[in-house]
């Protein structure tokens, strides 16, 4: 029992060095920035960052509404690749043999299909379009 | 997987049309948006010959508790919003494709809303079928929740009045709260059975009546979830948005909205009664006494308070929406009857002939509200044209004379409504009466025929109104909407009902066979053997 607790905390321990690389990366970031940095202040520099509008005012503002729809096209994308990766993992350890291992592919090309249906869709409605 | 794909035929057609739609509405032609109903409507048409041909035998083990159900409802489906996708063609985005096409504004993608009608009235659609198919609790939700989600965005988009945003908000905001309500009730159902398949609830269950009866959290999630499915079918004490919202969607979307959410709550009313356990081809009921008094309940509020309520409307919309609340009520007696051995001692299809004679009649009422509109389109106050539709109910007075087709439509629609004896909305309420009867809910059947009586003094204004008054003032205001599809809805609701009333007795008898029992695994008989002699005491005693 306590061998099998070892090995399964030793395999945690990829993980653990990612997290400490990156509390080191941003601790070290904002050490140094502090350190070596010019420390200049304005008025504008010293305002909470929203998004690159400005924040002082009401908050029923209209906002622009490419917010919302880069928002939306990203949550398609996003929960893509939430779906893919485990596929990914799992699909090479599929019999290819076995009756049925097919519906793994296709079961994936449907999902792929609605995305692409997805990313037409946001193309053909101008989502893409910056002007 | 594979097995589950030989009847989920008519789903995947739809979800491929609702693909082709989505994509072909952006298209800068407007002869390619225009397409769009025409997809539609053809993908539909082709989900209905696939559900009539792709039909699970009663003997495979894939499918859920009524197999039988599956072609039939989604048949009634098909046909249903066939008419409905005529009703819906050109309601949205009319003022824009107007100006595009008088070349005042430009074409522009983000502001033109029809791929996406057209493609969520689908998504609604493949929704409400694969409510029929349902074999768990996760895929009821998901189903029910495919259904409802799109229609908060139709009613929305589908004027630019601002009444139709107040209403989208409120629909979705109280639909939000019944799908939240039911989901927990699922969950507890869940908590009490140890599953979430519908088969292995019902065994459960059977287990649980069979010994010390129901346990307290499998009654509380059965409970919980009817209550909630309360929202989809407009049930008292779920009913609040029903008239706001009705009265706020463009009439093609309020027709809409009094089938497709009915419907799918109804399909999984029945699925979720069954998998507490009717036992099939007897009378008799093994509804839990608890929740047969929540269904009795619910019913006797229902269809009183929406025939009370639609007497004092004088809105059009309104009115039917408060008929549509009361039609509920009435399909609640079916639910509670159960199925029986023949047609008129089965409740539940009683309620699936009532579905389909209440989809044809709303429809074809609708269309003829649908059909007059004022002569000019006003300006909204964020600059998009509206056209004023009729509403109020001087609105059709002396149709019949001005415009027969739409006046007689009218009439013939209110008439089966109503449940007119030689009307097919009368043999639509006699198996609810008859089952009722035959199940011992005389109460309850008694409530039901003074409702009908109530029912019966509004239904006939909308009778009298076009057929005996003089045009007023108001009257002569509306004109014959340009759009061809939506009189022609009207007059195919009007035939429909009429030829509907010809071909009652095989529609009844398909009715029938699609609630006959699944032929049950090895172990099943035994448990519900067991079952009835506990059941039928406390039932008859009430």
């Amino acid at each position: 029992m306590t061998t099998l607790a070892a090995t399964e905390l030793a395999d945690y321990f990829p993980l653990i060095v990612i997290i400490m690389m990156a509390v080191t990366f941003s601790v070290a970031n904002v050490a140094l920035t502090l350190l070596l940095g010019p420390k200049r202040d304005g008025k504008v520099k010293s305002i909470a960052y929203e998004s690159g509008m400005n924040p002082i005012g009401t908050a029923r503002k209209r906002f622009n509404v490419r917010f919302y729809l880069i928002a939306m096209v990203f949550l398609v994308f996003d929960v893509e690749v939430i779906f893919l990766y485990p596929w990914a993992v799992t699909f090479p350890n599929v019999d290819r043999l076995a009756p049925g291992a097919s519906e793994w592919l296709i079961r994936i090309l449907f999902f792929l299909f609605t995305t692409v249906v997805a990313y037409l869709y946001g193309y053909r409605k101008g989502v893409f379009k910056f002007d | 997987m594979a097995e589950k794909l030989a009847y989920l035929w008519p789903e995947v057609t739809l979800f491929l049309a609702t693909c082709a739609v989505m994509v072909i509405g952006l298209s800068p032609s407007a002869a390619v948006r225009r397409l769009c109903p025409l997809i539609s409507g053809l993908s539909l048409a082709a989900a209905g010959i696939f559900a009539i041909g792709t039909t699970p035998t009663l003997a495979d083990g894939a499918e859920g508790l009524m197999p039988g159900m599956l072609p039939y409802a989604k048949a009634i489906i098909a046909a249903v919003g066939i008419l409905i996708v005529m009703l819906l063609a050109g309601t949205v985005d009319r003022g824009e494709e107007e100006e595009l096409a008088a070349g005042v504004r430009k074409f522009d993608p983000l502001r033109l809303t029809s791929g996406e009608f057209y493609a969520f009235f689908l998504f609604s659609l493949t929704g409400l079928m694969l409510t029929a198919s349902a074999d768990s609790l996760i895929w009821l939700f998901l189903a029910l929740e495919l259904t409802s989600l799109p229609t908060y965005v139709m009613v929305t988009i589908s004027t630019a009045r601002s009444r139709a945003k107040e209403a989208g908000v409120k629909y979705f905001f109280l639909g939000a709260l019944g799908a939240a309500i039911f989901l927990y009730g699922f969950a507890l159902i869940y908590g009490g059975t140890g599953s979430v398949h519908l088969g292995e609830i019902h065994h459960q269950i059977t287990l649980q009546m069979a010994g010390d009866g129901l346990n307290g959290i499998t009654l509380a999630g059965l409970l919980i979830s009817i209550l909630g499915i309360g929202f989809k079918i407009a049930a008292v004490p779920m009913h609040y948005y029903t008239a706001d919202v009705y009265q706020g969607a463009a009439t093609p979307v309020t027709a809409m909205l009094a089938f497709v959410p009915k419907t799918a709550g109804f399909l999984a009313l029945i699925l979720l009664c069954s998998a507490i356990g009717w036992h099939y081809g007897e009378t008799g009921h093994a509804l839990p006494d608890t929740i047969r008094l929540l269904l009795w309940v619910m019913a006797v509020l229902t269809m009183t308070l929406g025939n009370v309520l639609a007497i004092l409307q004088t809105s059009m919309k309104r009115m039917l929406a408060y008929s549509s609340i009361a039609h509920s009520g009435y399909m609640l007696v079916g639910i509670i009857a159960g199925p029986g051995a023949t047609f008129t001692e089965s409740g539940i299809s009683a309620v699936l002939f009532y579905l389909l004679t209440y989809g044809v009649m709303s429809t074809g009422a609708f269309a003829v509200i649908a059909s007059l509109e004022r002569t000019h389109a006003e300006r909204t106050q964020t600059g998009e044209l509206a056209y004023d539709e009729a509403d109020s109910i001087e609105a059709i007075r002396g149709l019949a004379r001005a415009k027969p087709l739409l006046g007689w439509s009218m009439v013939i629609c209110a008439l089966s409504m109503l449940g007119f004896p030689l009307t097919v909305g009368f043999f639509g309420k006699l198996p609810l009466f008859t089952s009722g009867i035959a199940a011992g809910e005389l109460p309850l059947v008694i409530v039901l025929g003074i409702n009908s009586a109530i029912a019966a003094f509004y239904y006939l204004r909308l009778v009298s109104y076009p057929l005996f008054d003089e045009a007023g003032d108001e009257a002569g205001g509306f004109i014959t909407t340009p759009m061809r599809t939506r009189p022609a809805v009207a007059a195919i609701g009007a035939v429909g009902v009429l030829a509907m009333t010809v071909f009652a007795g095989p529609l009844m008898g398909l009715a029938h066979d699609a609630v006959q029992p699944k032929l049950h695994d090895s172990d099943a008989p035994i448990a519900d053997e067991a079952m009835p002699t506990e059941e039928a005491e406390p039932v008859a005693a009430k």
